[in-house]
């Protein structure tokens, strides 16, 4: 038995009622003044985490990297970026934050490494190179024409021409990031002991960045190949074998069909993300209208018990549309992009709080919506308090500025001099630190953090969001998104009014004929619920969630 | 699969459900229960007769949640017990004198038993076991205590959580640094593997006792109230000494003292906050709670107030349960503290926190006035006057001539935090009376009613 299972009660399910919370290291606090966050500010920050009730903290790259892509430019695979600590820190973190029963996982980048990487630099030495055949060369730039290119503002081609090496090489992200050759086992193995070694230091899990990448095969778009599967059930295999209760969570961007293949049956990924969704649910905000909701569920094939989806309305990167249509992404843009500086590649670069206009009542709808699907939330670190962007800083660093923890010099987050930061705090006057920060927000009863904190719990309290069914449960007004869960002994029926005006729905829940619908904040109990229709009234950007409960005396 | 992890998973349901749910040590009384069963079973003692394991029972609730309980079960052949299976009578094994012996005498060999999901694990400080007889502690709680030979205590923890139980922790500390006011740790269980590490007993000293400060503090008000005041600088003195030692380890990652960060007393007003608003929204139509109904807006006004910003002091390790009933009076005329495993209602990973030393403080002036209404309000004796304020002032001067200064805010801070903590408690105390001892309600309810009125 590992130290990692020392507080915890054994439960290879747990990740499917959790909620996690995303972080970006440099960007979450500052524990020794240098201006960028480190573990062990992310340590000192645990009370507050454990009083937000997130179960499984997912931390950004960590490791040695030129961070030209944020870090998923890795340099070395087996220690921590100097900026943030040691590995010794590291174990300490991940102990603390076992200890206050979090669960830790990291990014892991296993389809390419940083051009720095030592072993590209080998590679590139000289064909004889043992290293030569661990990354993907060609004479010429035409091979594996159909597949994509991904960053679309930045790079012409997937293949580089290396003039050290007289070769091109493969890449299906930026240029400084050369893909690892899967064929050849070498790779393969080491990246199995890349896994171990962090899974030996006590972390629950990893996710795996950019994983439909890992194989090419020509004649076909190089994603999503048999033989990426093949892998993934090895390193699961790998997994089961020797460390229980850990978790492989899958940043796949595919359309659902394709991302289910990532669960095999049950024996690869626990986890994949649902991409398509995300878009959907703000178009469904902004359009007052439950359809694409509807549809991309009704889309979205089942999976194996023993998996789950990960649900995100933000994250560190923009907002992805690739899983939408031409029209939605129009649309998209009209709406939630007007200013083109907010666009990157097919996406849209801003918090959750800006695209919402900072409303209120959309912020919580949206979270409402968020916590009621089939899967694990997963929150970005900010977004909690409402944290703003900054669209005149480059790449996705706008929506990865320092989190804002008080109202004092540099919003808490550092000590060092304010031209030490490695980006500045937000400091306008509806987004700033100034007005928006956690200690604040904890002293405001009526705040974002804590309504926020009041709803983790609730979700907590009832397995069924993480463990039960989903049933939709289309009503008769089509701005209302109305749908049951199911688990064991309790019936919740969630119903969302998308509309920014007062409306009205029937519901048909004659299935529930006698049970009284009982409203899970407050505990009040609605009228009864008969053969005939269900009628709902709601406000403007209303929803209620209901326990359905046997009448008592 | 042994064959006593067989016969205990198999226990019959219903008839372990009667037995569990009616113990005083169940403690999710007021919870739907859907279903109770016998999980797993670590087997002590496969042999001979009775057979004796430990059963993890499972009480699962109808929201899906559960809670795991520690269950010695002794089984004999042949009828009675609380239940049988396949001919073997289950019976609670902590009611057998050989039983009890047969787990201190593992204790005392320091004897590791693996099984198949794991191991028991036993330890001791230095091996001294005793033979008999065994007796019952009486006044059982959230725990099992019995007493050996009148020298030991076996503490059976009964509600299981992941990680090390807080007690074993701080009485380990205390004990390996000779703090002499507590009833020293001789010993331990634990269970490593499937289904949780957990802490299962501690094995300690016990202590021959006068009166435990409750009792004590109750009699001499009944006979006057002059006796108590005169001994409770030295209870403050114990106090400040115990957190002076608990602090003084920063190479010790559980006990290093920290220094508390920006937001960590708005952390502490968000909580406290949370629970005036749950407790004052569910609380019930009675009239002992008639003087603080419809008045939680208030007392999140007065919160506020006392949540100001201001010195925290360091957060430390602390005995996190700290009122009367936990301090002993003992023989030779000294103060014993006991029951380091923190508010029993809060899970393990909360009571393991570091915090301001003040919540024992606070805790124990909270118990100064519980004793004044306690005498008043079931003794029908009132406090002489003044008697609250001179037993407060009294035990924090002991306190403080001895804590060490760089724990504790100074001046006003100090004050200010008292209060903050003492709310705090008040509402744990009216929480709990309200779930378990109705009658008590108003005593919580005073306080509560103190704070409030009293000038900012």
């Amino acid at each position: 038995m590992s130290e990692a299972g020392h507080w915890f009660e054994s439960d290879p399910l747990w990740f499917k009622h959790a909620v996690f919370y995303e972080i970006h290291v440099r960007g979450f606090f500052d524990g020794n003044a240098d201006g960028m966050g480190d573990l062990r500010g992310v340590t000192d920050k645990l009370d507050y985490l454990e009083w937000l009730g997130i179960d499984c903290i997912w931390l950004l790259p960590m490791y040695p990297s030129p961070l030209r892509d944020g870090g998923y430019d890795i340099a070395d695979f087996f220690d921590i970026h100097p900026d943030y600590g040691t590995v010794e820190d590291f174990r300490a973190f991940v102990d603390a934050a076992h200890q206050r029963q979090i669960r830790v996982i990291a990014d892991l980048v296993m389809n390419h490494t940083s051009s720095d990487h030592p072993w590209f630099q080998e590679a590139r030495s000289s064909p004889d190179s043992p290293k030569r055949d661990w990354y993907v060369w060609s004479d010429t730039d035409d091979g594996y024409a159909d597949a994509r290119v991904i960053f679309v503002d930045t790079e012409p081609s997937n293949w580089t021409w290396d003039p050290l090496a007289g070769q091109y090489y493969w890449h299906r992200f930026f240029s400084h990031q050369p893909d690892l050759n899967y064929e050849n086992p070498e790779v393969q193995d080491e990246m199995l002991r890349v896994l171990r070694f962090w899974l030996d230091l006590g972390i629950d899990g990893f996710r795996l960045d950019a994983v439909p990448y890992l194989y090419e095969v020509e004649g076909t778009n190089c994603e999503n190949l048999p033989r990426t599967h093949e892998y993934l059930r090895r390193v699961r295999e790998e997994v089961d074998a020797n460390y229980p209760d850990r978790v492989l969570l899958a940043e796949a961007n595919q359309w659902p069909e394709d991302v289910v293949e990532y669960f095999g049956d049950g024996d690869e990924c626990h986890m994949a993300f649902q991409f398509p969704i995300m878009p959907r649910m703000f178009m469904s905000l902004r359009r007052e209208d439950s359809t694409p909701m509807y549809e991309i569920l009704e889309r979205t094939p089942s999976i194996p018990d023993n998996c789950q989806w990960g649900l995100f309305l933000r994250n560190h990167d923009e907002l992805t549309l690739e899983m939408v249509t031409d029209d939605e992404r129009d649309y998209m843009y009209a709406e939630y992009a007007k200013d083109p500086r907010m666009k990157l590649n097919l996406g849209i670069r801003r918090r959750l709080a800006p695209l919402l206009d900072n409303g209120r009542d959309e912020i919580e709808l949206i979270h409402a919506i968020l916590f009621s699907l089939p899967g694990s939330p997963v929150l970005y670190y900010g977004d909690e308090i409402g944290m703003g962007d900054n669209v005149f800083l480059g790449d996705r660093d706008g929506v990865r500025t320092p989190m804002h923890w008080t109202g004092d010099r540099n919003g808490g987050f550092s000590t060092a001099d304010f031209a030490q930061l490695y980006l500045p705090p937000l400091m306008d006057p509806v987004y700033g630190y100034a007005a928006v920060n956690v200690e604040a927000q904890l002293r405001t009863p009526t705040s974002l953090l804590r309504w926020l904190h009041r709803f983790v719990e609730l979700r907590k309290q009832h397995p069924v969001f993480g463990l039960g069914t989903y049933e939709p449960r289309e009503p008769s007004n089509p701005r209302v998104f109305a749908h049951v869960r199911r688990w064991e002994e309790e019936i919740v029926l969630c119903v969302h009014n998308l509309a920014r005006t007062a409306q009205a729905a029937e519901l048909d829940l004659a299935e529930f004929d006698g049970l009284v619908p009982e409203e899970m904040f407050g505990q009040t109990r609605f009228p009864p619920i008969g053969e005939l229709p269900y009628l709902l009234t709601f406000g403007a950007r209303g929803f209620y969630w209901f326990r359905l409960v046997e009448e008592v005396g | 699969m042994s064959e006593i992890r067989e016969l205990v998973v198999a226990l019959p349901e219903e008839e372990l459900r009667e037995f569990v749910l009616a113990q005083r040590w169940y403690g999710s009384k007021s919870e739907e229960v859907a279903s109770v069963r016998a999980v797993d079973a670590f087997p002590l003692r496969e042999e001979g007769e009775p057979l004796l394991a430990v059963a993890v029972v499972e009480v699962r609730f109808q929201s899906g949640t559960h809670d795991l309980y520690n269950v010695p079960v002794g089984l004999r052949r042949g009828a009675g017990g609380f239940t049988s299976v396949d001919g073997w009578a289950a019976f609670d094994a902590l009611e057998s004198e050989q039983l009890v012996l047969d787990l201190v005498g593992l204790i005392g060999k320091q004897a590791t038993l693996e099984h198949e999901g794991g191991m028991l694990q036993f330890g001791a400080v230095d091996g001294a076991v005793p033979a008999g007889p065994v007796r019952a502690m009486g006044a059982e709680q959230s725990n099992t205590s019995v007493v050996l030979d009148e020298r030991l205590v076996l503490k059976l923890y009964r509600k299981l959580e992941a990680g090390v139980n807080p007690e074993l922790e701080l009485l380990r500390f205390l004990t390996e640094r000779g703090f002499p006011a507590i009833a020293s740790l001789q010993g331990w269980a634990a269970h490593v593997g499937q289904p949780l590490d957990a802490t299962l007993a501690i094995l300690q000293d016990f202590v021959p006792v006068r009166d435990d400060g409750w009792a004590l503090a109750l009699k001499d008000l009944e006979a006057g109230g002059d006796g108590f005041v005169g001994l409770v600088r030295g209870l403050g003195e114990v106090t400040g000494e115990m957190h002076s030692i608990l602090a003084s380890d920063a190479a010790d990652p559980a006990f290093a003292p920290e220094e508390p960060s920006g937001e960590a007393l708005a952390l502490i007003v968000a909580r406290i906050d949370e629970e005036i608003e749950q407790v004052f929204n569910s609380l019930p139509d009675e009239p002992a709670l008639e003087p603080i109904a419809g008045r939680g807006d208030d007392l999140r006004d007065r919160l506020q107030e006392i949540g100001q910003s201001g010195s925290l002091g360091r957060l430390i390790r602390h005995h996190g349960d700290y009122h009367l009933g936990q301090v002993l009076w003992t023989e030779n005329e000294d103060w014993v503290v006991l029951d380091f495993e923190g508010e029993p209602a809060r899970p393990l990973r909360e009571r393991r926190h570091k915090r301001s030393p003040l919540r024992d403080v606070a805790g124990m002036l909270r118990s100064f006035s519980y004793a004044a209404s306690a005498s008043e309000l079931e003794h029908g004796v009132e406090p002489p006057p003044g008697w609250e304020g001179q037993v407060r002032s009294e035990f924090l001067a002991g306190y403080l001539a001895k804590v060490d200064p760089a724990l504790v805010p100074a001046d006003a801070s100090l004050e200010r935090r008292l209060r903050l903590f003492e709310l705090e408690k008040a509402l744990y105390e009216l929480h709990y009376e309200l779930g378990h001892r109705p009658n008590w309600v108003r005593v919580p309810v005073a306080g509560i009613l103190q704070l409030l009125d009293e000038p900012a």
